[in-house]
Parts: structure tokens; sequence; C-alpha cells
């Protein structure tokens, strides 16, 4: 089964199809009587009407004269349409398309002198005239001898054709112009009418010379319109003339339905080249053509006005074929009109081809518009090779930008860098080079020897440790002070003056590590005190306090009698307000106990002997690095330790914070010793000559060290500083 | 209503503080009891901490000989030599020969090195102090610490001098004057900061019992 | 009969008023904050650690948490949860040491809190707070081993401190971290002086919550700080006055 070519966009389409599957196109016409698609579309091939049926171009006719009885069909006519299934939808819908703007025939405004003619026609029963074109009546002269042989096979052509007309004219669905349908004959014709009228048709218009229809010699051609016999044109202009003498007349709308085909099928042997060129078979379009409109024939042509054209006017009461002037688009159609269809035998057709008017060209569905397009037979259309369309044929030819090659200009071979851009591209080039190089291997870094640290420390070493062994053997050194310190003195007599039957209370308040500044400085005044023959009770608010305190104790006293220990007292400050308030209370232990106290408390010592509060203490000694420990104990014991004096011996850097205790006006410390130089000083006091004065020379170096260090650190930083003032 | 367990710890810390507190200004012996009876528990509380403190110190140092991290031999030395203090000091007692010998032998002598490292580290940094930080207080305080020294410790030459009592007694001057007045002034802000610290506490306005 | 304190009790009430006054009022009146160079660079150092991939330290001191030494303790705690939330979330979250057991279990509670808040509970880990040592120079003889294997980089002293404070900075100093130190005790202060990259000298310790943003009653601590101080200085030179004029008290 073939396919079906869509007259609108030259689509194939399925046999059976009824409407155009890409354009919507109606491919088969509405007419149930009208013959297939892949019916006899040939002029040749027309089918024999049989008996008693009548063909269906004869049947449009019917309809026409019907109509013309009735009313001017309006805007609703295509809505009439359904009542004839087979009335074509793109007529209505020519009908109802507006054309603002555009000259044209004015919707639902048909001509007046179609109007007449329909009316005359009704009237009078006898159809209207129209001047005739000129054209028309040179085909009528060329024909004219043989007009009447074949008028009857004529009438038959006349009838395919304009069946064919009739599809065609689907083409434009909306240049089915409202105005056409007044096109139509308002009169029922009879065939003897319309017979009659052919012939009127058909009479030879003496004007119209044959030679003129013969080849125009070339001079001709460049005459001037006016010069130009009216109804005359050049044979390029018709060269439907030439090949169809006669046209197949038929009443007048049969004739102005003709140039609304663009492209008439027609038998090849007939037509002139140039026309055969443009043959396309559209055997759908002439069937549509020769569908028979229920509101009117098909269109004509030559009232198919463009911008510019005279609207004829509605006195126009007859139709002249005579004054019907042909318009120039008429006559270019005539130059592009597709052949028709073979004509009957012996009656050739000058139809001219159909060009359609800008107003009705803008009606046409865009995507289906396809006026001029020329398209190819299926054979000798290029078959696609390359791309997603490859082994098509038909397929849209690739824009030429893009499919063709272009040589790049001159401009994009040569790059043009800025400066700035060259040097953030070098910079890239440098960043990704550093990255393939290798980098060589960087060993792990030896730690550095802290040079001043080692120094300074050896030197320290050195003044400490030389003096210490050198003094040791020859009892040279540092001088020893030669002046006391004024708080020596008191301390002196408060030992002096201790109670021997109470004991005294020492606290070993300080950490290990200071150790060796106040185990020297201890030493002197618990040296006194054991040279007295006072009992000692230690204490510690810290958990080595103990043991330090048995340490010391035991390197000064002899035989290791004459102390005992409390222990350790937890809690730091709330454990010494405790144990000032209740000692016995405060320490239920003791530490380190001799062993006729085994498992008894060191309470039952008869060192600590009648002894309950702090104030049955004869002295109240805190050894302590730190000052918050003297103040805790100053601010704690002053209020519970009575006449008890209390003494601190502290580290070189406590003295500051806690002399204001011993220098206040009621001083809450009663006696303070602190630092090496007043141990020394005790120690020579008391006649003794014990760590303290082991330590001197040390102490002497060690100090003239780190005033030499410092004072090398501060000139060192001040020249630095000028030196890089100076650099500014 | 349900009620924070948060919110019941703040307020028995609250009301706990408000009594010693309180104690502290009021002589009322039912104050005074309440207030022993608190501080009480709170050296009982400061001992068991110091359990959770030793108990927390020994996790860390097992977790990081457990996962061998850097540095995990001195972890695995420290967890041996605590388990064989305390052993011995649970079996001979903390005043026996053994434990003390510990002490005097090794505790101490490492605290006073590290003393000892710390002067050493006082010296180096006093020698930097001027070219590091380059104002004139650091002139000042070397100065000063110069002087001190100076008028603190022996004099090679010139010790029984006149002038070394004078700069004996400039020290004295320096200390007794000016350091004491300075650090009595920094004692005082110190006190302060630390009276509303606790007043923080108190109201349950700052860590531990509040953000 | 009970013996009151009047002075005490008025001294004590003043303090109150003037906090929860300043707590309650004190928006009113913008406060300017002296520059102290440790905290404008902390939050910068904080920054940088946790981006290198380092780790803060903070140590709350060798004080215990009865006595006056737990203050700047204390103070230590408010300044670790305003470095511990930025640092939740750091591959290295910063580790609190403590000289005592009772500081050690505070900071780990604070740590906690801290990470809830983050919602990160998950990533808290109890040996984040630590006690490294029950003695001052127990701790601080385990800071070195600390330091270096935990790629410390912002070393901070917050607490009660010794004469081992200036070790503990020369430490840090030494690792080449950012020291930032403080503590109560005046002697201590001048050894840090000396050692620390950035001292806080005098009470300026108490300000740190102050500086961190912890809280409004840190500002207006600070604002009763300078109140009374100033009250203080009055009276003083009212005092020496008097005594100069022979006048008795």
């Amino acid at each position: 089964m073939s396919d079906v070519r869509c007259p609108m966009c030259s689509a194939s389409n399925p046999e059976d199809a009824e409407v155009c599957a890409s354009c919507g196109a109606r491919l088969k016409p509405l007419v149930a009587d009208l013959p297939s698609p892949e019916g006899p579309t040939d002029w040749e091939e027309k089918p024999e009407p049989t008996e008693g049926e009548e063909p269906e171009e004869e049947d449009w006719l019917r309809r026409v004269r019907a109509q013309a009885e009735s009313e001017l069909p309006d805007e609703e006519a295509p809505e009439e349409a359904p009542e004839d299934a087979e009335a074509p939808d793109w007529l209505g819908r020519l009908r109802e398309v507006e054309i603002p703007g555009e000259e044209g025939p004015p919707e639902g405004e048909v001509p007046d002198w179609l109007t007449a003619f329909a009316e005359e026609a009704v009237v009078e029963g006898e159809p209207t005239e129209a001047p005739e074109p000129d054209w028309l009546e040179r085909v009528r002269d060329q024909e004219a001898p043989e007009a009447e042989e074949d008028i009857g096979e004529a009438e038959q052509e006349e009838e395919d054709w304009l069946a064919r007309l009739k599809v065609e004219e689907e083409q434009p669905p909306e240049e089915v112009f409202e105005e056409v349908p007044s096109l139509e004959p308002d009169v029922d014709w009879p065939t003897d009418e319309a017979e009659a009228k052919l012939e009127e048709l058909l009479e030879p218009e003496p004007e119209i010379e044959e030679p003129e229809l013969a080849p125009i010699p070339p001079e001709s051609l460049e005459l001037e319109p006016a010069e130009v016999p009216e109804g005359e044109f050049p044979e390029a202009e018709m060269p439907l003339e030439v090949e169809e003498p006669e046209i197949p007349l038929a009443p007048e709308p049969m004739d102005l339905e003709l140039p609304k085909i663009p492209k008439i099928e027609r038998p090849e042997a007939e037509l002139p080249p140039e026309i055969e060129e443009e043959v396309e078979p559209r055997p759908s379009e002439i069937e549509e053509a020769a569908e028979p409109i229920e509101e009117g024939p098909p269109q004509v042509p030559a009232l198919i006005f463009e911008e510019g054209d005279e609207v004829p006017s509605e006195d126009a009461p007859d139709i002249d074929l005579d004054a019907i002037e042909l318009p120039d688009w008429l006559a270019e159609l005539k130059q592009t009109a597709p052949p028709e269809k073979e004509p009957v035998e012996g009656v050739p057709l000058d139809i001219a081809p159909a060009t359609l008017p800008s107003w009705l060209e803008a009606m046409r569905p865009i995507d289906t518009f396809r006026s001029v397009v020329e398209i190819e037979a299926e054979e000798e259309q290029i078959v696609e090779s390359a791309g997603p369309l490859a082994g098509l044929r038909g397929a849209l030819m690739a824009e030429p930008v893009v499919a063709m090659p272009r040589a790049a200009s001159v401009s994009a071979a040569r790059l043009e860098v800025t400066e700035r851009q060259y040097a953030q591209a070098e910079l890239l080039h440098r960043m990704v080079e550093e990255e393939d190089r290798e980098l060589p291997e960087v060993r792990a870094e030896r730690a550095r020897l802290p040079l001043v640290r080692w120094v300074i420390g050896v030197l320290l070493i050195l003044a400490v440790a030389l003096p210490t062994f050198l003094s040791l053997q020859s009892g040279e050194g540092f001088p020893l002070p030669i002046l006391r310190p004024r708080d020596l003195d008191p301390l002196f007599d408060l030992v002096e003056t201790a109670s021997i039957d109470q004991p005294v209370l020492v606290v070993f308040d300080y950490p290990p590590g200071y150790y060796g500044e106040l185990d020297a400085v201890a030493s002197p005044l618990l040296e006194h005190i054991l040279s007295r023959g006072l009992r000692v009770a230690t204490l510690s608010t810290q958990p080595t306090g103990p043991a330090l305190a048995e340490g010391l104790l035991n390197r000064l006293s002899e035989n290791g009698q004459g102390y005992i220990h409390l222990g350790y007292l937890s809690g730091g400050p709330t454990a010494v307000q405790l144990f000032v308030a209740s000692p016995r209370e405060a320490t239920p232990k003791g530490f380190n106990l001799p062993e006729e106290l085994e498992r008894q408390t060191s309470w039952q010592s008869p060192i600590l002997e009648g002894v309950s509060r702090l104030s049955d203490f004869s002295m109240v000694v805190v050894i302590t690095a730190g000052p918050e420990s003297a103040r805790t104990w100053a601010e704690q014991a002053y209020p519970w330790k009575g006449d008890t004096p209390l003494v601190m011996v502290l580290s070189t850097g406590a003295e500051p914070l806690v002399r204001p205790y011993y220098e206040a006006l009621e001083p809450q410390v009663d006696a303070i010793l602190t630092s090496l130089p007043a141990a020394v000083a005790y120690e020579q006091l008391i006649g003794s000559r014990g760590g303290a004065h082991a330590r001197w020379n040390g102490f002497g170096a060690g100090m003239f060290s780190v005033e030499l260090i410092l004072f090398a650190g501060a000139i060192y930083g001040v020249a630095g500083w000028f030196l890089s003032m100076r650099r500014g | 209503m349900r009620v924070r367990t948060t919110l019941i710890w703040a307020a028995a810390a609250v009301i706990a503080g408000f009594f010693v507190l309180l104690g502290y200004f009021i002589d009322h012996e039912v104050i005074h009891s309440i207030r022993l009876v608190l501080i009480r528990w709170v050296v009982l509380l400061a001992a068991v901490a110091l359990f959770l403190g030793l108990f927390n110190l020994l996790s860390v140092h097992w977790s990081k000989v457990s996962e061998q991290v850097t540095g995990w031999p001195y972890s695995a030395v420290l967890i041996l030599a605590f388990l064989v203090t305390l052993i011995l000091g649970l079996v001979f007692g903390p005043d026996n020969p053994v434990s003390l010998g510990m002490f005097n032998f090794i505790q101490l002598p490492i605290e006073a090195s590290l003393m000892a490292l710390l002067s050493v580290s006082l010296a180096v940094a006093g020698f930097r102090l001027v070219s590091r930080r380059r104002d004139l207080f650091s002139l000042v305080f070397v100065g000063t610490a110069l002087l001190v020294l100076l008028g603190t410790g022996p004099w090679l030459i010139g010790g029984e001098s006149q002038f070394y009592i004078l700069v004996g007694q400039v020290r004295n001057w320096l200390v007794q004057v000016w350091a004491s007045g300075g650090a009595r002034g920094i004692v005082l802000g110190v006190a302060l900061g630390a009276v509303l610290t606790g007043l923080r506490i108190l109201l349950a306005v700052d860590r531990p019992y509040g953000d | 009969m009970i013996g009151i304190d009047y002075v005490g009790i008025a001294v004590l009430l003043l303090f109150l008023g003037l906090l929860l006054g300043f707590a309650a009022f004190g928006r009113r009146w913008p406060m300017v904050l002296r520059p102290l160079r440790g905290f404008d660079e902390l939050n910068t150092a904080i920054e940088r650690a946790v981006e290198a991939g380092e780790r803060v330290h903070l140590s709350l001191g060798t004080g215990s948490v009865i006595g006056s030494d737990s203050a700047p303790a204390l103070a230590g705690l408010a300044m670790l949860s305003r470095v511990a939330r930025a640092t939740t979330m750091s591959d290295k979250p910063v580790v609190v040491t403590a000289g005592d057991g009772a500081m050690a279990l505070l900071a780990q509670d604070t740590l906690r809190a801290a990470y809830e808040r983050a919602k990160a509970s998950e990533r808290f880990k109890p040996i984040s707070g630590r006690m490294l040592g029950p003695t001052p120079f127990s701790y601080v003889a385990s800071l070195p081993i600390l330091i270096s294997t935990e790629d410390v980089s912002v070393h901070l002293l917050t607490g009660s401190f010794g004469a081992e404070g200036a070790l503990a900075a020369d430490f840090g100093e030494h690792q080449e971290a950012f020291v930032l130190a403080g503590t109560d005790d005046t002697q201590s202060q001048a050894l840090l002086y000396v050692t620390a990259e950035y001292p806080l000298i005098g009470e300026e310790i108490f300000a740190g919550g102050a500086y961190l943003n912890v809280g409004p009653f840190h500002l207006a601590s600070l604002r009763a700080q300078d109140m009374v101080r100033v009250l203080i200085v009055v009276l003083i030179l009212i005092g020496t006055i008097l005594s100069t004029l022979g006048v008795s008290l």
C-alpha cells in the first residue's frame, strides 16, 4: 500500500489516513462519494461513473445550487459542514479567519458582483456573467473548434479538475475565503444551464488572436503592458494556454477556483516543460478541490484579491468574463502553476497556477506552509548520511554555518595575551613544575642544643659546686655578713625566753622542693630550740611535711629524742582552723611514733602532756615557702594563740607579704627569719657553723653568677634595642 | 513537679556555703557546730577527691600504655613506681624506714633538682627578658632584680665596705616598702577577685553549679 | 550572746548588692575593658591551633579545691568552658590538667557540659580532664611529656601556682607554644612575668571570664571589683592622712 503525500506538507502518510500525521490536513475529502486518494487522481485515470451514480463532481454543483437558494453563508457555515460529513474543514476554517489590515475579500462579505451573479442566476435562472479574463478568451478562441466536440467530455474533465482543485485548496485551509462562499453560485444550475454557461464562457473572443497564443517573439515580451492587447499575455506567462487551449469550461465558479490550487497535476504530455518541473502529483489536493463544497464552488483566483487590488464593486450585475481583468498574480501564477492533470483527451487545459495572496498565506499554518517548496521526488531526495537522521530521505539540510567547515579567522589563530595573564600563566607553570620536581629529601632537623641554657646552667652549677668543695677544704670564701639583721634579735630573745615546760609547735609547711633553702634557714632556729631543751611537736599541712620534719629533726637532735610528730593535717586552711581551735581533735594520730607509743596517739606522748589548746604551746614556728600558708597560719592562729609567740621562717620570696604581719601595730607575727644571710647570722649568734655556713660560699657564688647573667642579658637586650632602632 | 537534679545539688551547695560563710560573721554555737560539721565533711571529701585524682592519673597512664602512644614507657614507669610505693606504703606504713627511704632518696632529690632547674630557667629567662620584651618595665624589672641580688648576697670584694651596707639598705627599702606595698595591692585585688568568684559560685551562676 | 560582725556582714552585702545590681542593670552602662594582650591573642591562637590540628592545654594549677587557692582555679574553669566550646569539634580537643583530684573532677564536669552544649557528647573523653600529680613539682614534672606528646601549641596556666608555675611556663616556651599564665600568688606572678609570653598580673586572671564573654555575671564581677577597689583606695588614703595627722581610729 503506497503512502499518500499530504498536499500541505508533503509528508508521507498511510493510505488509509484521513488526516496528515504531521500537519493535520485532511488527506481524504469529506465528501463520501469522492474517490479515494489513491484512486484515480490522474486525469487519465478518472473512473467512469457507474450507472445511476452521478459523478461526484456534480454533487457539489447540486449543493451549490441548493445553497444559492438559501441565504448567503455566514460564519457558521463551517458548522454546517458536519451536516455534510464530507465538507472540508479547511473551507470552514477559512471562512472564520479574519485577516485584519490586509486587503482581500472581507470576511463574510461577498463580492457584490458574485452576489448579483447569484441573485441573477436565481431570479433569471441564468448564470450571471462576469467579465471574462483575457486569457480565458484566448483559450476559448483556441479551443473553440474543439470545444463543442468535447463539451461532454469537457464537462467530465471539468468536474475532475474541479474536484482536484478543491483538494488542492485544502493546502491553505485559511485560504478559503469568507468571500469565496459567495463565489459559489447561488444558483442551482441545471446541467443545461451549466452547459450554456460553459458555452458562453467558451465563446471565442475575437480579440484574442491565435497568433497571440503562439510563441511570442522576445520583443513582444518587452512591450509594455499597455501595448499588449487586452487579454493577451506572453506565452511565457501563460504556458497553460499553449497546452490547454481549451479551458475546461464550467460555470464561473469553476474557473475561479483554478488559481487556488498551487499545484495541479496535469498530464505530463500536455504540459510545458517549465510546468512539468513544477508538477507534483497531488491527488489529495485535487480530490479535495473536486470535493463539492456545500458552501460554494472552489475558489477562483480571479477573485482572490491581493493588496492593492480593487474589490469589484457590488454593483457588478453579471460576471463578464470579458471584463475580468486578470490580476498580475494570476499571470505569475500561470508561470509557476504546476502542471495539471492531463485533461480529457483532446481538451487541453489551460489553468493558471495558483498563487496565494499574502493575507491568505498568512492564514496558512506556519509549520505546514510550504507554498513554494519544491519537494523532490522521493528517489531524487538526498539520503542523509551522518548524524541521527542517517539513512532518511527528505531531511532538512543542516545549516550552512554548522555543516560547512569554516576556515579559522586570522585573529583566532593569534593568541593575545596581556602582561598580567602572562605573569599568571608563568606562575601557574612554575607551580606545576614544582609539583613534578622531586624535592630533595629533607633530613630531620637535629635537635639544636639550647646553647644559652646550657651555658648558664653549667655556669651556675660550677658557681655553686666549686666554692662548696673549695671552701670545705680551705675555709675561705665569701666574707660572712658583718651586720645582723634587725629581725634576728627579737627572735633570739623569744627562743631564749620560751618556757621549757611547754613544747614548741613547729609547722613544716613547705614542699620538698624548698627543702634546700628552708632546711638551711630553719636549721639554726631549731638547733637553738633543741639546744635549750625545748620539746618539739611537728605538724604539717603537706603530705610530705612529716617526712621533711623527721629528716631535719633527726639530724639536729641528739639521739633522735625530744620531738614528736603530730602528723599530716589534711584539709588546708580549713584544717588549720580546726587545729587551732581544737588541736587534739584535729590530729588524732601521729607520724613515726616511738616504740613506746605504739598503738597510741601522739597526744599520749609526754612531750605533749598538758597540751590541749594552741595557747598551751610555748611557741609556734611556721616554716613555709609560700606567703599563703604564712598568712593562713597568721590569721587563723591569731585568735587562738593567746600569748604564745608566732614565729615565721620564710623563703626570701615570701618575706614582702609576711613582713606587714610582723611590722603591723598589732603584729600577728612576733618574729620572722628569712633568707640565708639571716640564717648565717643566727648561726654566728648561737656560735654554730651549721648548714647555713656550709651553703654560704655556694650561695655567694651563685648569686654572683646570676647577677652577672642578668647584667649581661640587660646589656645585650639594650644593645640590640639600640641597633634595631638605628636600622629603623 | 520535676526538678533537675543539678538544681538540687546546686541548692545543697549554696546552703552549705551560706552556713560556712555565716559562721565567719556570726558567733553562735549552733552555727559554729553546723560549720564544723560541714568543714569536716569537706576534709573527708577532699581526701576522697585525692583518691579519685590518683585513680584518674592511673587510668590516663594505663590507657597510654595499652594504646602504646608516644611516651608510653614513661607511663609504664609511672604506673610501676606508683604501685610499688602504694604497696610498700600499705605494707610498711608511711613512717616506715622503707617509705622514708624512698622519700628521702627519690622524691626529695628529684623535687630539689626541679627547684634547681627552676633557678636555671629563671636565670635564662632573666637573660632574655630585655631582648625579648623591649619595654621600660622589663628594664625596671631587671634593675630591681639586680639590686635585690646585690643587696642580699655576699660580695666577693668589698663585702664589708660601706657601699655594700648601702646597697643592703637600698635592698631592704625596695623589698620592704615598694615590693611589699605593691604585693599588698596585688593581694587586695586578688582577694577581691576571689571574693566575687566565690560569691558567683555561691549564687550558683558560675561553674560548677551554673553556666 | 551572739557576736555579730557587722562590718563583715556589711562588706558581704555590699559585694552581693554590687554583683546583683551590675548583673541586672549593667547593660545600661557599656563597659570598656582595657586591652589585655594575652586575651586579645588568645582567640587567634586557639583558632590557629584548631586549624593546625594542634592541642590546647589548660592548667588549673596545683591548688586544692578547698582553701583560698581554689579561686584562680575556679576562674580558670570559667575560661575552660569557653575554650572547650571552641575546640569540641577539633581533631585534638582541649586537655585540662590539675594538681588536685577534686579540681580534675571539676574540669571533667566542665568539659562534659561543653560537649553536651555542642551536641557532641560522644566525643567527650573523661581523660581529657586529668590530675598529673598530687604535689606541685610532680605535677610540673609531667608537663613536658604532655606538651610534647599531645602537640600542645596553646599553653594556658590559669590556677594557683607556686614557683613551679615558672617551670610550667618555661616548658611551654621551650615548645614554642602560646603561653598565657596567671595565678593569685604574687611571687609566682613575678616569675611568670619573666618566663611566660603573656603573663596575667594581679587579679587579671579573675577578669578572664569577662574578657572571654563567659557571662554577664563575670562582667558584673569586674565592675564590682573596680568599685570596691576604688573604695578601698579612698579609705586607705583617708586612713593614711588621718594617721599622718595623728588621728587614731
